[in-house]
């Protein structure tokens, strides 16, 4: 029957796997980071390494502060005065908070000065856009990220906060890490894991699940993907708040020379997760919330700078480029 | 893509229940609900009584989990007919009828329903998932309440408390659901505790069970939902002029005054 068939499907979801080289001048790594602006969570899990290099550390702890703002009524942002001190300036990045993507009106700044706004039926022929943004006047939430330390001067008369992002670091005891080769994708049978095979993995890890299928353990029957070594100790750090791309990409940059000197570690990961309620997830498309709101990427980084990067998305969105 | 919409609170006599069953719709992300009212005629001497104001439920409304808005009440009556007769409260123009956002009708036997698709003044025609359905769907009626912008309601309060009603509510959505193909349907909770209530995303998961697809079981909470409202807004239209009144520009300088929306 229909509905029996239909209960067996699960909501549509779409993973692009890639494999290129760092030092390839075709590499879209620097320009995939930098178009994917609302960036909620970064995590990178780095194998057999007890702590994290000084220089990790710093840059880890010096991601920049973001702001929240109460109640910030949208014609502000399409003013002259704000456009010429914050948006030509480069690099400033807003979105709302507290709303659902898939039900209230959403509005996000783009770095590259582009407003866009996801409204609901009844605001969308209320206000009458079609790319009149000065028109539109409503009470949001917002929360931005900028350079700049004039942004606590320019809103003070309503209410703003700064926040900074929560770092959290551990160190992961006895993992079993599934065995790659940098130069197959799909994994060789017996001999590597494939892409999708290390994704679960991940996810697994970062979930602190168990990962030997115990017959007891009720919450996870999760299996690490063989063939798998034991690690005796992984570092896995995660940054949550609201992070610029540039952030990101300094970030990659410092992972990618960690392998300058010889490492144990025959890969590290990096992985960053964007906000379920953004109306956009790379560049310009359109992202939705139908059952959950995921939109993420992630690098694998081997040590003689190939990388793996996968790029998931959920089910009311485009494809990733 | 609209706001998350429970449309059947039973509204007993107690309000502190009542304040409690809404409190916890906002805690699990619903932006609207209505508080149901039951008039069964056939027992004996049933009047309509007025709705529940909503400022004496609540000096301040709760605010939706999630957001920084709070919750919107509106009021709902359903009226169970079992005879002709009882239909004609709905004709009365100067009724206690007009005093509710949503009207709902909860038709017992095949002719009934045939009236409530075709003639009657109602927004949502309930569906009983207590028992084994008295009769059966024909296409033509379900397809003259599918143009007419008339919901079906699908409760799943009796399935929380039954195993046997669960039963009969998955039997009788599936049978809603081969005719009129998962257009124009509501699930609601017809919760009396807060307990029976469910969040959103788990009612439309609930909703692939009786045969929706994934988006119109989605649609089944939000959208669904505030077509119903809209049509008893524009159906049977409050003559009050109220702040919850929006305009609508027109081309030319005439203005349009549209009952409310937000």
């Amino acid at each position: 029957m229909a509905t029996l068939r239909r209960l067996r499907e699960a909501p549509r979801h779409l993973m692009v796997c890639e494999k290129s080289n760092f030092g390839h001048e075709k590499s879209r790594h620097k320009h995939l980071v930098e178009t994917h602006y609302h960036n909620y969570r970064v995590s990178f899990l780095v194998p057999e390494c007890g702590m994290l290099s000084k220089e990790l550390k710093n840059l880890v702890m010096e991601i920049g502060p973001y702001y929240s703002v109460k109640n910030l009524p949208l014609h502000e942002l399409v003013t002259h005065e704000f456009i010429h001190t914050f948006v030509k300036k480069g690099s400033f990045s807003a979105l709302t908070y507290n709303t659902s993507i898939d039900e209230d009106n959403t509005a996000a700044l783009l770095p590259n000065g582009k407003l866009i706004l996801s409204l609901n039926k009844d605001t969308y022929e209320e206000t009458g856009l079609q790319g009149h943004p000065s028109r539109y006047s409503g009470r949001k939430t917002m929360k931005f990220s900028a350079e700049e330390s004039t942004m606590m001067s320019y809103f003070s008369k309503y209410q703003i906060q700064e926040h900074q992002p929560k770092v959290s670091l551990s160190t992961v005891r006895e993992l079993q890490c599934p065995v790659l080769q940098s130069s197959s994708l799909a994994g060789e049978p017996e001999e590597a894991c494939s892409a999708l095979e290390l994704f679960d993995w991940l996810g697994a890890v970062f979930c602190h699940a168990d990962l030997d299928n115990q017959p007891y353990n009720f919450i996870s029957t999760y299996r690490c993907p063989q063939p798998s070594t034991v690690v005796a100790q992984a570092c896995l750090c995660t940054v949550t708040g609201f992070i610029l791309p540039e952030k990101i990409n300094v970030l990659l940059e410092q992972l990618c020379h960690y392998f300058d000197e010889p490492k144990l570690a025959p890969w590290l990961t990096l992985s960053v997760q964007g906000f379920a309620d953004s109306p956009v997830s790379w560049r310009e498309n359109e992202h939705g919330f139908q059952k959950g709101g995921e939109h993420l990427y992630n690098f694998v980084i081997f040590s003689n700078q190939d990388y793996w990067l996968q790029m998931a998305v959920g089910a009311n969105d485009d494809c990733p480029p | 893509m609209a706001a998350f919409a429970d449309l059947d609170l039973r509204a007993g006599s107690d309000l502190k229940a009542l304040r409690g069953l809404v409190e916890t719709a906002a805690h699990l992300g619903y932006s609207v609900v209505a508080i149901n009212h039951i008039v069964d005629f056939k027992e004996k001497k049933q009047e309509i009584e007025k709705p529940v104001a909503v400022s004496e439920l609540f000096t301040t409304l709760p605010i939706v989990q999630g957001k920084s808005r709070p919750i919107k009440i509106l009021t709902r009556l359903t009226i169970i007919v079992t005879d002709p007769s009882h239909c004609n409260v709905l004709r009365a123009t100067s009724s206690r009828v007009r005093l509710y956002d949503i009207v709902a009708v909860f038709p017992k036997t095949e002719k009934l329903f045939h009236v409530a698709c075709t003639h009657l003044d109602v927004d949502l025609i309930c569906i009983t998932v207590t028992e084994k359905l008295p009769f059966y769907f024909k296409r033509p009626p379900i397809n003259v309440a599918i143009d007419r912008g008339l919901g079906f309601e699908l409760v799943y309060g009796p399935a929380i408390r039954d195993a046997t009603m669960r039963r009969y509510t998955i039997s009788n959505a599936l049978n809603l659901m081969q005719i009129c193909k998962g257009k124009n349907v509501i699930l609601s909770s017809a919760a009396e505790r807060p307990l029976e209530i469910r969040g959103p995303y788990d009612v439309a998961n609930l909703g692939l069970l009786f045969g929706l697809s994934e988006s119109e079981a989605k649609a089944a909470v939000s959208t669904n939902c505030r077509a119903a409202f809209l049509h008893g807004a524009v159906a049977r239209p409050v003559p009050m002029a109220g702040s919850d009144c929006i305009r609508c520009h027109g081309e030319s300088n005439g203005e349009a005054l549209l009952c409310s929306l937000t």
